[in-house]
């Protein structure tokens, strides 16, 4: 549904924003572009949204490609950037209209499709209020909702929940899941790591303008390697010496605030015992010891890391 | 089409709410004030100077005007409802085509304002229904035309630091004033230094506003208005062509 081969983009007197950037998403699965800001996800969305035109490589959305069959691309996508796309001095119910009619849709369509979605959205109480007075959570809603004014094949939401509160994060979450289910194409951009795991059937890791891993979260966490040995003192006191008796292990280090020491275990059960053996010969209780695979988090920085390198 | 008059609903809806006290309160304020201040002052011959004032108060205001499309084609092009508008199936074009729709209805009812405070103060349209029509047609084309202009400037400086400031606009603000004012529309050319003489005969205002003064007087001759609309299409089809550049690059 989403396809690009290895697309490029030079903005004029600046560095490559995009440096070859290849990766497919199937239809009606739900992909979580990630990186730091200034990776590329943005210009990735804009080049797919018909925004900005590739400087080399191609892409198509929905069967279309982006830059030759750009207006067919459009009818067929919806999308929400980082800014709230929307007029501040037309209430949320008028932003809605005004998007369904600048979708083809006839007056009074557009006014009933409206009013579904307020109603999905659960905005009724604010609908009919200015939108420059809405609080920035419900903003991202009506902003999401004008996008699905006319269901998309795909959608491009770029940050969809930067900035929200936890409950409003939610309420897009839900509504991505929701969409995904109906069979829509998703795209999203995110820098938190949580959500990309929760929401996506795929991850692509953008930085520096070049994919540097992608998979689904359990491949990019195998992909960092291998499971980390966790052990945590009874005695917070202690975790200087635990993580003196660890320094021997490559990559060991504490956390004061988990209470936590944690170092690499290539050998699995093996480190875990080694660990037990030096940690037990000091004569320090442990509350836990534990293998775990490692968060994305730490695969996210082993993978920038590594590309950093 | 559907998106052309979507834009323009939303543009009615929304801006003329906030737009509309200024575009009647700016031509009635302007021409109230300069009445009563240069009526005296300035000789125009048997003619009132209400009546000889009124054309370039329109003029004026129809620059005025222009100077918010200035922010506006801006703000379309770098906010985020700019940035989704381009994503839309809708035709290239049809956000200019949109706020011109806008500018012109704004410039009429600018219009109608200004004529409605000279009708208070002595000024009367004396020519038929031809005149008054080709009149409203004038003022109609000449701020489409400068309106063009000034969407092509604020497209074009969408993306510089003047327009994050919202103050692209003021840059406009001297051409504008010198054209208003160094013109036939405040006083008669005699008023004038004889080296400025050129100058002020022939940049657009002066044949503007003594055609459109003449049409007002029921006199069957404009001896400027050759001039004029030499000027208003000049002006329409190169910053048309420059604006209609400048949206599609954009895009």
């Amino acid at each position: 549904m989403i396809e690009l081969d290895g697309v490029a983009k030079t903005f004029t007197g600046q560095v490559r924003a995009l440096d070859g950037v290849s990766f497919s998403v199937p239809g009606g699965t739900v992909c979580a572009v990630l990186g730091h800001n200034g990776a590329g996800k943005t210009t990735t969305v804009r080049v797919l949204s018909t925004l900005v035109r590739p400087t080399s490589g191609r892409a198509r959305v929905a069967g279309y490609d982006v830059v030759t069959q750009a207006a067919d691309v459009r009818s067929n996508i919806g999308t929400t950037g980082q800014l709230a796309a929307l007029d501040g001095q037309l209430t949320g119910r008028e932003n809605l209209v005004l998007f369904g009619r600048l979708r083809g849709l006839p007056r009074e369509a557009a006014r009933r499709r409206a009013d579904t979605l307020v109603d999905q959205f659960d905005m009724a109480h604010a609908a009919d209020r200015r939108v420059a007075n809405y609080s920035v959570g419900m903003q991202r809603r009506i902003d999401i909702a004008a996008a699905l004014v006319v269901t998309p094949k795909v959608l491009f939401l770029d940050e969809p929940t930067t900035g929200l509160d936890p409950r409003s994060r939610r309420m897009v979450w839900d509504t991505v899941l929701s969409l995904s289910a109906e069979g829509v194409t998703v795209l999203l951009t995110t820098q938190y790591l949580e959500e990309a795991d929760v929401l996506s059937d795929s991850i692509v890791v953008i930085d520096h303008g070049r994919v540097i891993a992608s998979g689904t979260a359990e491949d990019l966490k195998r992909r960092a390697g291998y499971d980390y040995c966790t052990v945590s003192p009874v005695n917070p006191a202690d975790l200087p010496a635990v993580l003196a008796a660890l320094a021997g292990i490559e990559g060991a280090e504490s956390d004061a605030d988990a209470n936590t020491v944690s170092v690499p275990a290539p050998d699995g059960v093996g480190t875990l015992s080694e660990v037990f053996r030096r940690i037990d010969a000091l004569g320090i209780e442990l509350a836990d010891i534990g293998l775990r695979k490692p968060s994305l988090d730490e695969a996210f920085l082993h993978l920038t890391g590594d590309s950093a390198r | 089409m559907t998106g052309v008059s979507a834009l323009t609903g939303r543009l009615l809806r929304s801006t003329l709410r906030d737009d509309l006290p200024f575009a009647v309160i700016a031509p009635v304020g302007f021409f109230v004030v300069f009445n009563l201040a240069l009526r005296a002052v300035i000789d125009t011959g048997p003619m009132s100077y209400a009546q000889y004032l009124l054309p370039v108060v329109i003029i004026q205001v129809a620059f005025l005007g222009a100077l918010t499309t200035v922010d506006r084609a801006a703000q379309d092009q770098r906010s985020g409802w700019g940035l989704r508008l381009r994503t839309l199936p809708i035709p290239a074009l049809a956000p200019l085509a949109a706020r011109m729709l806008y500018c012109l209805v704004r410039g009429a009812v600018a219009m109608l304002a200004a004529i409605g405070a000279g009708y208070l103060f002595g000024f009367r349209m004396a020519g038929g229904p031809r005149d008054t029509a080709t009149f409203v047609v004038l003022v109609l084309l000449f701020t489409l035309a400068i309106s063009l202009g000034a969407d092509a400037i604020g497209t074009r400086l969408a993306a510089t630091a003047i327009a994050e400031e919202g103050t692209a606009s003021q840059l406009l603000l001297v051409p504008q004033i010198v054209l208003a004012m160094v013109s036939t529309g405040f006083a008669p050319l005699a008023a004038f230094p004889q080296w400025l003489h050129p100058f002020v005969r022939y940049q657009p205002v002066s044949p503007l506003t003594e055609t459109l003064r003449a049409l007002t007087t029921g006199r069957p001759d404009t001896p400027d208005l050759a001039l004029t609309l030499a000027w208003c299409l000049g002006l329409l089809v190169v910053f048309g062509t420059v604006a209609v550049r400048m949206q599609r690059r954009a895009g």
